[in-house]
């Protein structure tokens, strides 16, 4: 599964440390996340989806 | 923050006690004594480590632990418990052919236990948890 999170990171003018905070998660797990390192919870996708007003197919893409 | 606290407290007593160990105890050291120092101390390393990432992450305003670290404690406390199995039946397997005391055979596997315990955590939280 890969991710376009750094991209709509980037969009929003977010770090990665924002986007932690907003999700209630630690900025390592983000950091895993755009390196598709880990894949997340169905809870924390939908709440990175909600950060950025999208839906969770167009932030995390299914091979 | 306060779990943070605690690791650190914990580090120092362990510290304390293998000082107190170290300088009561037999005037010479000897080979098994100074591997399970460095032993202990990679162990009291890596205490000090996650309550420094801990601290840190609680001084940033992010929780001390989400669902990734969460995820890597349980896969890491699995594969050791699994490894440490493997790690008792050499240990039964050679504590007839070694002759060391029964006491220093079980120090050997405890402190065997917290390395590879030691050693999963890291191959986790570096490689991740992909796909699964």
């Amino acid at each position: 599964m890969n991710n376009r999170i750094k991209e709509f990171r980037a969009r929003f003018n977010l770090t990665q440390e924002d986007l932690a905070k907003k999700v209630n998660v630690r900025r390592e797990t983000i950091v895993f996340l755009e390196k598709n390192k880990y894949n997340p919870s169905l809870r924390l996708a939908h709440d990175i989806a909600s950060v950025f007003d999208a839906r969770i197919e167009e932030i995390f893409l299914f091979e | 923050m306060k779990r943070a606290i605690i690791v650190f407290i914990l580090a120092a007593l362990v510290l304390a006690t293998v000082g107190i160990w170290m300088f009561l105890g037999s005037s010479e050291l000897t080979s098994v004594d100074l591997v399970s120092f460095g032993v202990i101390f990679l162990v009291i390393g890596f205490a000090v480590f996650i309550g420094y990432k801990r601290l840190n992450s609680a001084r940033r305003g992010e929780p001390p632990e989400d669902e990734l670290s969460k995820k890597v404690m349980q896969k890491t406390a699995g594969l050791s418990y699994y490894i440490s199995l493997y790690l008792w039946l050499a240990i039964m397997y050679f504590s007839d052919k070694l002759k060391y005391e029964t006491h220093t055979l079980i120090a050997a596997g405890i402190l065997g236990m917290a390395v590879i315990f030691t050693i999963c955590w890291l191959v986790f939280n570096f490689r991740g948890i992909r796909n699964e």
